[in-house]
């Protein structure tokens, strides 16, 4: 390739290639948000249905509204630290230990309550284990997608924590970067708020 | 000087290629009213019950509505096609017509206008079948429906009888409630222009008033598993008197 | 990524020659990816009891998700992630490497992110899904030839009829917008490449992990449940769901990641002047149908996630017993499944809407029009999902609602056949094998249509839902006229991705043979559902023996053509006419440049003064 063809390829400022990035994210989000719908419209399709009076069948147990806020909480801080640390550069640097911690806690939360949830219920050859019926399969499912979003924004947190630490980044690709992880950590969290209301519609 | 718009749209059928168009057109839609006419009819079986009759009817009339775009679009296509360029070098350009703001709005508004017909059609349709079916719900015979893995049962809880076989005598409204006993069904009795999902723990509900005498092919429509194809039976619309000595033979009591 | 930061390139720089991206291909990727199933079915093995359906599950799931992690360890897709995690970007001479500069042929084994490349890896892998998927087709007309099975057993017929349907699925959901979606778009909007060449080479080689999963069905003992999958059939099935549920998840993964980085880049990487309304159609047509996937695909994800864990670990989403229910899966199923309907169908009719202008040499008529008519397809075929439940039973008082939206479509839908009609009208076509396509299209079209009309009816569809009907009309929309209108793109485009011509002569012999035998084919099947055939049945009354009979000859048809046009494509490639620039006179950009083309595609960014359809002398 002659240095003339590569010239092309550099063709793009730091502030197209940061728009550009923020909208394939937020485009992701978009899947990521019908995901969400699609289990938030389960759950309460199924509540409504209560089949053969399967939602908690008798004798089972539910969750109290808290557990889903408590997984939230950190969300919304990880989001609002982020935010508010994205804007200068220089004190990113520090703020960013706080969103990452925020992260690895609720991560942890969200885990304890899944080994812990009080649903398990042993089958017919005491091998198969099931779930009580359709609560806590649907509570189950919001639990997984949530942790799943954890460990995304975790991933992205420790990525940012390190980088912060390095100079060899484009600083206004960079501040574009952050920007772009923004739009994930709010989503997440407002997500975590979608997803926590309907868990407390028992 | 300028055409006026009545000139114009003169001008426009003296060409060539709009009478010959046209024509064709009118040719291929009346060639679709004919063919529509009988098409659905001559393959589809028998009608025991006036909802089949119905369907009939429904696939006549949805086939006319649609003649007219038939028509249209087999006329311009066949138009274009024998009027086609031939050789290894693309053609002349041709008139560089970018839109005809009046052809888009007309075109949206006859496809519009067609797509409402069939919509009322079908609409008013539906209402009768569901006012239908609330005015004979109170003396309809009521016909329990399971679908196995891979048979079909009923069960006539007036009469207390439990077959593999559906009879049905003529002219008694009947309400088949359908439930699933594993897998989803659909109850299909072919005949009767009835289908309706059988459901694990949700009773589904369909009618129908059998009115005419004959053989009924019920079968599967709904894939569930490996015998599929075989979950079929079959059945009969038969008088009053033979179906209660059939109800009899069964071990029933007649009402 | 095609831009790079301007401080990276001051960083020393390693021989790129010497670091591990050189060293990973397919073939790294296929090792770490085996290792890693393995290893995960043999740690697993003595924790679970194969006999117990929930544990032999949960180890055949792990197992083929191991494997498509592993493959994409292998091949290097976590290169990127992990080098900016750690805060160490890829460098330019990295970036360079990884489009695959200089590698000639291997650079289609690689994690290759030049979108070229990708076009043509899409490319390949769809041809072989179709042969795959239309193989099972010629096995499943075989079977049904006459009554009484015949050839195989119920089991087997099953089996043949969900790989086929997935196999088909999927492969039409790439077929346009995978090769010529990743090969031309980004040439026909003028940019240098895909707005994320590492996501680009990502959905590809996700998808390529699905395939021998997807094939592994066929060990397991097939997916007995049609390509709908619907619960509860799907819970009881045996192992080979597993294979079905991966494949989905998998698929899901590679379409969002591909929606996004099509549609950022038709936002944000068109040619300078290339405004909204000089973007050409098929681009427009290509970015509504992934933008639709976007939202659309996550729904079957949640529900196959849903049927993996009542399969794994008992959860009862579609166990009527414990409070689940069929209905919901249908919901999530169509909610998904009915805009992937038009997913498949929109990038089809968008490349006949690029062809015909060209060979008709008049402007497409009403861009406008054809805007309206995909937006309103994209805008309502959201909100029709339940016409496939209209006979479960689940809410009938809604049944009209539904009718009278899915009905509302043959509005937009009108206004696709008025664009193509118009741009026909008064013209003289130039009767190449891509405008043949746009002729059986409207055919096709018209008909699959047509036939739409009767099926969105309520009372109608009392008779014809769940028969055989229903199977002739699908096929009529998404094969007469969406993979008919991605054979025409192929047509079109084979002398831009190939540098060769196209075999006129076979091409048109495969034409007319597929063409014909279509309609012999799904002729007979309408009849065979009017008659009251239901569908996905292995064996059949006497009463249907004729259009059946009919079916399958039209059927052995199609596959001789198929097979010819197989052959003229593999032939043409290699041995074909070499290709001029711009062998079909047309004036988008792609025609512009040289093959093979340059990595950067343009060597000076091209500038949009008008549209791309000027064509047509002045009216007088
Ligand atoms: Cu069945
Ligand atoms: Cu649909």
């Amino acid at each position: 390739m002659s240095a003339d063809t590569k010239f092309h390829m550099h063709h793009d400022s730091p502030e197209q290639v940061g728009r550009r990035e923020r909208l394939g994210v937020r485009l992701l989000i978009v899947a990521d948000g019908a995901f969400v719908f699609g289990m938030i419209f389960s759950y309460f399709y199924l509540r409504n249905l209560n089949a053969n009076n399967g939602w908690i069948p008798k004798g089972g147990h539910h969750l109290a509204a808290s557990t889903g806020w408590v997984i939230v909480l950190p969300l919304i801080v990880a989001a609002i630290v982020h935010k508010l640390g994205s804007r200068q550069m220089a004190s990113f640097k520090n703020i960013s230990i706080i969103t990452l911690i925020a992260l690895i806690v609720g991560l942890y939360l969200q885990w304890k309550q899944l080994a812990h949830m009080p649903f398990q219920v042993d089958g017919d050859s005491g091998k198969v284990f099931g779930f009580e019926g359709s609560y806590s399969s649907s509570w189950v499912l919001i639990a997984g997608a949530n942790m799943f979003h954890y460990i995304l924004a975790t991933f992205i947190s420790l990525g940012l924590v390190i980088r912060a630490r390095r100079a060899e980044v484009d600083p206004i690709l960079e501040k574009w970067r952050l920007r772009t992880a923004g739009s994930w950590f709010t989503w997440i969290a407002i997500s975590g708020i979608a997803c926590a209301i309907t868990t407390s519609i028992i | 000087m300028a055409p006026t718009p009545g000139e114009k749209l003169t001008n426009f059928f003296k060409r060539r290629d709009v009478i010959i168009a046209s024509a064709l057109g009118v040719a291929i839609t009346a060639l679709t009213v004919i063919i529509g006419g009988w098409w659905y009819t001559k393959w589809m079986p028998t009608a025991l019950s006036t909802d089949m009759k119905s369907i009939e009817r429904l696939m006549v009339i949805f086939t006319w509505i649609s003649a007219p775009v038939c028509g249209t679009v087999v006329a311009i296509t066949l138009y274009t096609f024998f009027n086609r360029h031939k050789g290894d070098t693309p053609p002349e350009d041709g008139p560089a017509i970018r839109t005809r703001g009046p052809i888009v709005i007309l075109w949206s508004v006859v496809s519009s206008m067609l797509c409402l017909v069939a919509v009322v059609y079908g609409l008013i349709e539906l209402n009768s079948a569901e006012g239908k079916a609330q005015a004979d719900a109170p003396h309809a015979m009521i016909v329990e429906v399971t679908g196995n893995q891979w048979v079909w049962n009923f069960h006539y809880p007036a009469q207390d009888v439990t077959t593999d076989k559906l009879m049905l005598p003529i002219n008694q409204p009947v309400e088949f409630r359908i439930i699933s006993a594993d897998v989803n069904h659909s109850f299909w009795p072919v005949q009767l222009g009835v289908k309706a999902d059988a459901n694990r723990y949700q009773v589904t509900l369909a009618d129908t008033t059998p009115n005419k005498l004959g053989t009924i092919d019920v079968k599967c429509a709904e894939l569930c598993g490996l015998y599929h194809a075989y979950m079929e039976t079959t059945g009969a619309v038969t008088t009053r008197a033979d179906f209660n000595n059939w109800v009899t033979a069964q071990g029933g009591h007649t009402a | 990524m095609t831009t790079l930061d301007h401080h990276a390139t001051t960083r020393p720089i390693p021989n790129p020659k010497k670091s591990l991206i050189t060293k990973l291909n397919m073939g790294t990727g296929m090792v770490v990816g085996i290792i890693f199933a393995l290893a995960t079915y043999y740690l697993i093995n003595p924790h679970v009891d194969q006999s117990v359906a929930q544990e032999y599950n949960r180890q055949l799931l792990a197992t083929m998700f191991m494997w498509s992690l592993g493959f994409m360890i292998g091949i290097g897709a976590f290169i990127g992630p992990f080098r900016w995690l750690i805060g160490k970007d890829l460098t330019d001479e990295e970036n360079l490497y990884l489009a695959g500069d200089g590698q000639g042929i291997k650079r289609y084994f690689k994690y290759c992110t030049d979108h070229k490349v990708v076009g043509i890896q899409y490319l390949v892998g769809v041809m072989t899904m179709l042969g795959v998927g239309g193989t099972l087709a010629m096995m499943i007309r075989t079977n049904l030839i006459m009554p009484g099975s015949k050839f195989v057993s119920p089991i087997i017929y099953n089996s043949l009829v969900g790989l086929h349907g997935i196999t088909m699925i999927i492969a039409m959901i790439i077929v346009a917008t995978g090769p010529f979606g990743n090969y031309i778009m980004p040439i026909m909007i003028g940019a240098a490449d895909m707005a994320f060449p590492r996501l680009n080479a990502l959905s590809w080689w996700v998808l390529f992990t699905a395939i021998p999963v997807l094939c592994s069905a066929w060990f397991l003992g097939g997916i007995p449940t049609g390509w709908t999958a619907y619960a509860p059939l799907s819970v009881q099935a045996g192992p080979g769901m597993n294979a079905f549920i991966a494949t989905i998840i998998i698929f899901a993964i590679s379409t969002a990641v591909a929606g996004a980085n099509i549609t950022a880049t038709v936002v944000a990487m068109r040619a300078k002047g290339m405004s909204w309304n000089r973007v050409p159609i098929f681009v427009v047509g290509a970015t509504v149908s992934v933008a639709l996937a976007i939202p659309a695909f996550p729904t079957f994800m949640v529900s196959m996630i849903m049927t993996g864990l009542d399969r794994t670990f008992a959860t009862t989403f579609f166990d009527a017993n414990f409070g689940g229910s069929g209905w919901l899966y249908a919901h999530l199923f169509w909610i998904m499944g009915h805009p992937e309907v038009y997913v498949i169908l929109i990038p089809g009719v968008a490349a006949l809407m690029e062809i015909a202008p060209v060979f008709v040499r008049k402007p497409l008529f009403s861009y406008n029009a054809a805007i309206m008519g995909f937006a309103g397809i994209a805008g309502l075929s959201v909100l029709v999902w339940a016409h496939h439940m209209y006979m479960s039973g689940w809410m009938p008082m809604l049944n009209g609602p539904f009718m009278v939206t899915t009905e509302m479509i043959s509005v937009p839908t009108g206004l696709i056949f008025l664009v193509l009609l118009g741009t026909l009208w008064r013209g003289r076509p130039w009767m190449k094998l891509p405008m043949l396509g746009v002729y059986a299209f409207l055919w096709n079209m018209l008909v699959g249509g047509i036939t739409g009309l009767y099926l969105s009816d309520v009372p109608a569809d009392n008779y014809l839902h769940g028969s055989m009907y229903v199977t002739a009309h699908f096929h009529y929309t998404l094969m007469g006229a969406a993979l008919t209108g991605a054979l025409a793109g192929l047509a079109f485009w084979f002398p831009k991705m190939t540098g060769r011509m196209l075999n006129e002569r076979a091409g048109y012999i495969s034409f007319w043979f597929v063409q014909i035998g279509f309609q012999i084919l799904f002729l007979g099947m309408f009849i065979a559902g009017a008659e009251g055939q239901p569908r996905r049945v292995s064996d059949y009354a006497k009463t249907f023996a004729t259009s059946n009979m009919v079916s399958t000859i039209g059927a052995y048809m199609i596959g001789i053509g198929m097979i010819v046009l197989l052959w003229a494509v593999v032939h043409s490639w290699r041995f074909g006419k070499i290709a001029p620039m711009n062998p079909w006179g047309s004036k988008t950009l792609e025609w512009t440049v040289p093959y093979p083309v340059p990595l950067v595609n343009f060597d000076t960014p091209p500038v949009v003064t008008s549209d791309f359809y000027g064509y047509g002398k002045a009216e007088k």
